[in-house]
């Protein structure tokens, strides 16, 4: 496998005033060209922070990579100085943020913001950066290009600033396109529209995705593969089937409890995840999900769950898969499946 | 834009019009009049008085004929100097106190920004306490104490130089508008540098500055592409009231420095109870003022999009 971005052993804190809260706690992944690694997690579970801290975006202070090594190609891409930064920035990764409406500075066209890019990495002339901005609008269908490209922010809609987003983060050819929710500020229709036009774009590109959301419909139809968060790690990674049909850790399972879908009994209630996710001023010692978790045992309090591989593409941090764990009938389906 | 310039220009003729019309008003509440100075004069020098000043007709038909004169431009003659219009003491004195005034706003306006922009940069870190110390001291000193330094400075300066480099007060030149100015300018310097600064700081964490460094672009440019023009639009609305605050406040600073300005007069006229000089430099610096609004907003245009259009 081609792998173009390499993530290990992430940790990245924040110094408060109420003291140091450990945002992420040792995420490791890895990309490979022309895949979509979907991130998913609830609020506060690190999932931005993570991405963010790759791009050199966290502010620092308070911020702090404590941890971990990210290469791009081979090559480091933490805690590097602006003007170092700046090579793969716009360059080699590419990013949209969640609210389109706010993400592009009020005060310069979109061609203008567009061309920005072309003009400071490729070392275009205006003219000529205007004229690939405005082709790059056409790339992602905003209609009557070379008009709207004179425009203002305020004079575009949510769908079509995004489409501007993507159309300006698409300017150098990025290898990877990371896509902080990109969808959750906008309505229903319109996201589906976008997510289409991230997919469309990707097979022309040959561009990998990372997509961060918590939406697990959005997962399902972009991923192919996948990476659970939870309390500042990655508790369950696998490809979109392993997450989907062979989920292997109770917080995956509780997900797709809370997911409405048109498969089951209408009239069945959906089972929210009681509680909430562990104070990461004080991080658990033991497993994160454990005060939340209908399966958990002592060693769950006490001990960080190891990760265990439950085939090639997929792995788990639960003391569930430990030999001596009892066996549950919802994470077990692939160890019966063998057995039987 | 034409319709938006033209829609702020009706309102501006309104707004002139209700100072005309509340100063007019306000005066003929103040007791007295401008015939019952120091010296008392007897009832038939009065009448005659009254009558060739128009004051022994109603209130009403008094405020007309001032309205239909300020419409043809005449704002009538002194009642306390001897043979001069009002329209002749605006004309001989307001240049000098708008030269001062503009002068004052350009300190004001570039070093509130370059400070602002600064302190926001080095947020809590030397130069910005420092900085924002003097910043406070700027808000809270009088302009007279600041116009006594600055003179100080300048007799000490020329005594060094053992000649006289820069005047320290009279007009003329541009070396006898350097102190003035920046004296009358600091207050609205220190008060727009704490507007820059919290300006500059609220951009800082606007999604479009993370869009911006995500873009890969140098910390250089953001500042000034993204940052600056951006951070600057709080800035320039409060701008309009700034510059007439100091065009017409600025009689202090004329005093002491000895500056044949506008205000003077303006203060005189209402310790006199001179009702033509009163009305004239009033009306004439509300329009004034009014106008300095106007110019900003088409500016405002200019730099923020989102106005020009709505």
């Amino acid at each position: 496998m081609d792998t173009i971005l390499s993530v290990k052993d992430l940790e990245v804190e924040f110094s408060t005033y109420g003291g140091t809260v450990k945002a992420v706690r040792g995420v490791s992944f890895d990309v490979t060209r022309g895949e979509t690694l979907a991130i998913v997690g609830e609020s506060g579970c690190g999932k931005s922070v993570t991405v963010q801290s790759l791009m050199g975006l966290i502010p620092m202070p308070p911020g702090r990579i404590t941890n971990g090594t990210a290469t791009l190609n081979g090559k480091s891409i933490l805690n590097l100085p602006a003007a170092e930064a700046n090579k793969f920035r716009g360059v080699e990764i590419g990013m949209i943020f969640q609210d389109p409406m706010s993400s592009l500075n009020p005060t310069m066209t979109i061609g203008d913001q567009i061309a920005e890019t072309l003009k400071v990495h490729r070392g275009k002339s205006d003219r000529e950066a205007f004229s690939m901005a405005v082709e790059l609008l056409e790339r992602t269908h905003i209609p009557e290009a070379s008009k709207r490209a004179k425009q203002y922010p305020f004079e575009f809609s949510g769908g079509m600033l995004q489409r501007a987003m993507i159309a300006q983060s698409l300017a150098c050819n990025p290898a990877i396109l990371i896509a902080d929710e990109p969808t959750t500020a906008l309505d229903v229709t319109i996201q589906a529209q976008i997510l289409e036009l991230m997919l469309e774009l990707q097979r022309t590109e040959n561009m990998s995705i990372i997509l961060i959301t918590h939406d697990l419909a959005v997962v399902a139809r972009m991923a192919d593969r996948v990476a659970v968060m939870y309390a500042g790690q990655v508790i369950e990674s696998g490809t979109v089937d392993d997450i989907f049909y062979r989920s292997s850790h109770p917080y995956t399972l509780g997900l797709k409890e809370a997911m409405p879908s048109n498969t089951h009994d209408r009239d069945k209630s959906l089972t929210p995840i009681l509680g909430s996710p562990p104070d990461l001023f004080k991080p658990p010692t033991g497993c994160g999900y454990c005060a939340r978790c209908p399966y958990a045992m002592s060693v769950c309090a006490e001990h960080l769950p190891p990760a265990t591989r439950i085939s090639e593409s997929h792995e788990a941090k639960c003391w569930l898969h430990h030999a001596t764990a009892p066996r549950i009938k919802e994470l077990h389906q692939l160890d019966d499946q063998d057995a039987g | 834009m034409l319709a938006y310039t033209l829609k702020r220009l009706i309102a501006g003729v309104i707004t002139v019009w209700f100072i005309a019309t509340a100063t007019f008003i306000a005066m003929h509440q103040v007791p007295g009049d401008p015939l019952m100075n120091d010296k008392a004069v007897s009832a038939e020098i009065r009448a005659n008085l009254e009558a060739k000043y128009g004051l022994d007709k109603p209130v009403t038909e008094q405020y007309f004929i001032f309205l239909g004169n300020m419409l043809t431009g005449d704002f009538g003659i002194s009642f306390t100097q001897q043979n001069r219009k009002v329209n002749d003491i605006i004309r001989d004195h307001f240049p000098v106190s708008a030269t001062l005034g503009l002068l004052a706003i350009f300190f004001a306006a570039t070093g509130g920004v370059l400070w602002g922009a600064l302190t926001a940069v080095y947020r809590n870190r030397l130069p910005d306490i420092i900085i924002m110390f003097l910043v406070i001291l700027g808000i809270s000193v009088p302009s007279f104490v600041f116009a006594a330094l600055g003179q100080l400075f300048l007799v000490n300066l020329n005594s060094l130089a053992g000649q006289s480099i820069i005047p320290v007060a009279g007009w003329g030149t541009f070396s006898h508008m350097l102190m003035p100015s920046m004296v009358l300018g600091l207050g609205t310097m220190a008060l727009l540098t704490r507007l820059m600064r919290s300006s500059m700081l609220e951009i800082v964490n606007e999604d479009y500055i993370k869009t911006a460094r995500a873009k890969g672009l140098s910390p250089t440019r953001i500042f000034f592409r993204h940052q600056l023009r951006n951070a600057i639009l709080p800035v320039i609305t409060v701008l309009g009231p700034q510059i007439a605050a100091i065009t017409t406040g600025g009689f202090v600073v004329e005093l002491v420095f000895a500056i044949p300005g506008l205000g003077r007069y303006f203060v005189q006229a209402v310790q006199q109870l001179d009702y033509t000089v009163i009305m004239g430099t009033t009306v004439f610096y509300g329009a004034f003022l009014v106008l300095m609004v106007i110019i900003v907003d088409i500016l405002y245009g200019f730099i923020d999009p989102r106005v020009r259009l709505s």
